[in-house]
């Protein structure tokens, strides 16, 4: 019954994508997509939710299998919860152009291939639908934007995801070598086999995911996308990756070593912090969001990484609780980062660009998507009584479990990883200030938004379905938190209940939460009562507030830049013009170079170009050149085999 | 329910959401005193709690429903966080639980409103005052989290009335845990109370203020829901202080009892810290708090060595 539902809005999805492609049916086309993938998240929550199998299970042979299990069907509902709003909101958002056609087909064929690395159920159908979740959105992008810009992210997307996305394939392969894709053959605890399995996964699958310093791709290709196509990537695309780690280190690998779980930990903390440090000094919207998507996959991995640590400890109760986090806090970063991205492609419709100080104004203009986007940047912020919140402190938690179930290196690596992530929420309230005030509040700071109106129903509409998912899945965590604790393939508790426990007797009663806020702020607003004194001007010491006034990006992260410049490094350049001894002008330019493109990573572009430039010379040209190559490499290889070194 | 957690209730309820004005009457009374000045009486928040409610709010022209809505929902998130911290080991539940995880959120929330307001008037001085506020607090955070974890670990649970009972009596100080966690959550309690050498909360000049400074535009009612919610803050922390922090005693009612007159001492702290010490450089306050997070983590590492 879950399974025809599955195949069904599979097939839907895959009709819908088609009719997308003609002039007259493309409307039509996105809706029926959007009803499809509607459907394939009820029957993925719908496994979730049973338990049970459905379809084939995993193999180690090279023969395509397609099947689901619980954890798939988790993750199909969260492809599910975001792709049928994004959806629909693409249907007002694309223009019926040739452009829009292709961009609105191609979306279904996205969903598709996604939905696809879920149901793989065989290393070959698996590595096939994770190439084509890399390809897929780089076309869809270069279909949108033909400018060098763009093309040029989407071949650092590709060759970035490609060059360290080789490590999935040395995973995938070795685990399938090894018998173990799909869990059955216990690989022993620290053996050279599980370790290359497992660093090699976390090189390849943590570049998808975007993890310190594997990142910079990801604040290239996500901006650049259209919105609703923005909102897959980050929302869903790379919680693909984190699905893979989740399955590798998680299921399949067995117990792995402490030290592992360490490094898991630092590598979520650093992208969790450096992401959301970054983004606090973006100028573009779309970037400073794809920048966000870094701290929260971070967020998502220090989960994982308390995972494998309680594991390896011997906690398995408090290890259930970490997966549950990390799971937990995916599906929340899929929702409110998915609506986000939707209310910038809405913004972008009204302003023409994103850039953030040229904004301003938009709730009174756009109540519903700037009040659901308003909904987003709490959630994101991880203020009670939303989703993020939640998530955050079930994360909080297991990372205080891991000092306290012992281990003094362990320990403090769990107690910095703490500090870190309260150090994250507070600055993304910072960040998340600065975005609702010069995007939301104030007056417009550009004459076009003057005039800007409310979205189309389905785009508006696409925007609260989200911002209500956010404040539902804020107030009732526990539905989901226990179930998905019982995702772990040791024992966990995985009772199911309104809020949140952990084992040491305590819990997060977030509906008490959620009332005593609605309450309380209801019955103080009424007791406050209505305003006798009319509307005055704002103080500026006499001055009249007017445009040259106002407060920018740069302004109000300054004090911040300052605490953290030695680190940072930003650079600042004053001009002054000055003519017959008299100063004519003063240009200030600041600016915050992402440190990993200027010290990481153009090094390495440095270096294999001229590595390149090397190479070259072999290549003559000419057929007999290659001929001899050939044959000494056989000749090299026969003797190898000769002397043992291969065979 | 017991006579104690009963009576728990009506100290966290009565001394929370009333009393809670009290106490930086008490640390202005003593300042002024130590600096030989007669100053006002301990009283004075009530009387302007009572004049500005006695006025209309004023709307700022060409703010928003964030404008507007700031003040009550700042006052309820510390409604909330009021409700959340146990004055005692035998508290009740009162509806919110008692995470001590969770008391970060609520206080971010409170931030998050009043600076997100401050955009909303555009006036400088707010946000000047805002960006500040939240850069501060993204170190106060990290020490909150981490000094309060040393007690959790201490204790076995994040639940804060457990907190309380496991650091009760004297065995939980035998060991120098739980002194380098206070030593990070009394520079929280210096941060989240807007007191020098962070803030100054008597300034008058818009430049220099970080907590004042966003509410600058609110009057009437709206300002005192914000007063009010400064003061239900240093009732928060002082109580965690006081509770977790500072050697009490095993018995509920003994905890009760000496709770006033914990308080009334940790206020006199913060007056003589006050009298004492000049606002420090903006810049330098992350330091501080940062020495602050620092400490606390050497008390989890000499928790973990000494359990370990």
């Amino acid at each position: 019954m879950i399974g025809t539902l599955l195949a069904t809005g599979l097939v839907v999805v895959g009709a819908g994508s088609i009719l997308s492609f003609a002039p007259r049916s493309f409307r039509v086309g996105l809706v029926v997509q959007a009803v499809g993938v509607a459907l394939v998240g009820l029957s993925g929550l719908a496994v979730f939710v049973s338990g049970d199998e459905l379809g084939a299970s995993f193999t180690n042979e090279l023969e395509p299998r397609l099947g689901v299990d619980p954890t798939s069907g988790y993750f199909l509902f969260v492809l599910g919860i975001v792709a049928a709003p994004a959806v629909v909101f693409a249907t007002r958002y694309l223009a019926p152009t040739t452009t829009g056609r292709v961009i609105g087909g191609l979306t279904g064929v996205f969903l598709l291939v996604l939905a696809l690395v879920l149901c793989a159920r065989d290393p070959l159908t698996f590595l096939a639908a994770w190439e084509l979740m890399t390809l897929v959105p780089a076309a869809i992008i270069l279909v949108g934007r033909h400018d060098r810009e763009a093309r040029s992210s989407v071949y650092v997307y590709i060759g970035l995801t490609h060059l360290m996305g080789a490590g999935t394939w040395i995973a995938v392969l070795l685990l399938a070598d090894a018998g173990a894709f799909g869990g059955g053959s216990s690989l022993e605890t620290g053996s050279s086999t599980q370790i290359a399995i497992a660093v090699a996964a976390l090189v390849g699958m943590g570049t998808k995911a975007g993890l310190v310093p594997l990142h910079t791709w990801l604040p290239r290709a996500h901006p650049i996308a259209p919105a609703h196509v923005s909102a897959l990537m980050s929302g869903v695309m790379i919680k693909m990756a984190i699905y893979g780690l989740v399955r590798v280190l998680v299921e399949w690998l067995g117990e792995l070593p402490a030290w592992y779980g360490v490094v898991v930990l630092v590598v979520g903390g650093a992208s969790a912090v450096i992401g959301v440090v970054y983004a606090i000094f973006q100028h573009e919207l779309k970037r400073l969001l794809a920048f966000h998507s870094i701290e929260n996959v971070g967020i998502i991995v220090l989960g994982l990484g308390a995972c494998l640590l309680l594991h390896a400890r011997g906690a398995d109760e408090w290890a259930g609780v970490a997966l549950a986090a990390a799971l937990l806090h995916t599906l929340n970063h899929a929702v409110f980062k998915g609506l986000l991205f939707l209310g910038a492609g809405a913004f972008e419709k009204v302003a023409g660009s994103l850039e953030i100080d040229r904004l301003g104004g938009l709730l009174q203009r756009m109540p519903w998507t700037g009040g659901a986007f308003l909904v987003g940047a709490m959630a994101i912020a991880g203020l009670p009584p939303l989703n993020g919140f939640a998530s955050e402190w079930l994360t909080l938690q297991s990372l205080l479990a891991v000092p306290a179930n012992g281990g003094v290196a362990e320990g403090l690596a769990g107690a910095l990883a703490l500090a870190a992530l309260a150090a994250t929420a507070a600055l993304a309230v910072l960040c998340f200030v600065k975005v609702v005030g010069l995007v939301l509040l104030g007056r417009p700071r550009r004459s076009r938004i003057e005039e800007a109106v409310e979205m189309p129903v389905p785009m508006r509409g696409a925007a609260a379905f989200l911002a209500l998912a956010c404040v539902v899945l804020g107030v009732v965590p526990g539905l989901l938190a226990g179930p998905l604790a019982g995702l772990a393939p040791w024992p966990t508790d995985d009772a199911a209940g309104v809020a949140v426990d952990v084992p040491w007797d305590d819990s997060l009663p977030s509906p008490g939460i959620f009332l005593v806020l609605l309450v309380g702020s209801g019955l103080l607003a009424a007791a406050r009562g209505r305003r006798r004194a009319a509307p005055a001007p704002s103080w500026a010491c006499g001055q009249v507030v007017g445009p040259e006034l106002q407060w920018t990006s740069a302004g109000f992260t300054k004090p911040l830049r300052l605490v953290l410049e030695a680190v940072l490094r930003p650079t600042r350049d004053v001009t002054r013009s000055v003519r017959g001894g008299v100063l004519q002008e003063v240009r200030y330019e600041g600016h915050v170079p992402h440190l990993f493109d200027t010290h990481l990573n153009r090094p390495i572009t440095r270096a294999g170009l001229w590595a390149a430039s090397r190479a070259r010379r072999v290549q003559s040209g000419s057929l007999t050149a290659y001929v001899a190559y050939l044959v000494a490499l056989v000749i090299v290889l026969l003797a190898a085999v000769r002397t043992g070194a291969i065979g | 329910m017991s006579g104690a957690s009963a009576a728990a209730a009506a100290v966290q309820l009565v001394g929370g959401l009333a009393l809670a004005p009290l106490l930086p009457g008490l640390v202005q009374h003593w300042k002024a005193r130590l600096q030989g000045r007669r100053g006002p009486s301990p009283l004075q928040p009530y009387r302007e709690l009572a004049r500005l409610w006695s006025r209309s709010s004023i709307d700022v022209e060409g703010t928003t429903l964030v404008y507007r809505l700031a003040p009550p929902v700042a006052a309820a998130a510390l409604v909330a966080a009021v409700l959340l911290v146990p004055a005692a080991a035998d508290a009740p539940e009162l509806g919110v639980g008692h995470s001590l995880l969770a008391l970060g959120g609520l206080l971010a929330l409170a931030r998050f409103t009043v600076c997100a307001a401050a955009w909303d008037t555009e006036n400088g001085f707010a946000l000047m005052g805002a960006s500040r506020d939240l850069t501060i607090s993204v170190f106060t955070e990290a020490a909150l989290v981490l000094s309060l974890s040393v007690g959790a670990l201490v204790a076995g649970t994040t639940d804060l009335t457990g907190v309380i009972a496991g650091t009760a009596g004297s065995d939980a100080w035998t060991s120098p845990g739980l002194a380098l966690g206070a030593v990070g959550f009394a520079l929280v309690v210096l941060a989240e109370t807007g007191r020098q050498p962070i803030d100054n909360p008597d300034t008058h000049l818009e430049l220099t203020m970080i907590h004042e400074g966003p509410v600058l535009e609110y009057g009437g009612r709206d300002l005192a829901l914000l007063q009010w919610t400064a003061s239900a803050r240093h009732w928060v922390v002082l109580v965690l202080a006081a509770q977790v922090f500072v050697p009490h005693a095993k018995d509920v009612w003994l905890q009760l009892a000496i709770l006033p007159l914990v308080l009334v001492v940790l206020c006199g702290a913060l007056a003589l810290v006050e009298t004492l010490l000049a606002k420090m450089r903006i810049l330098l306050a992350p330091r501080l708090l940062g020495i602050g997070a620092a400490a606390a983590l050497l008390g989890v590492l000499s928790w973990l060595i000494e359990t370990g």
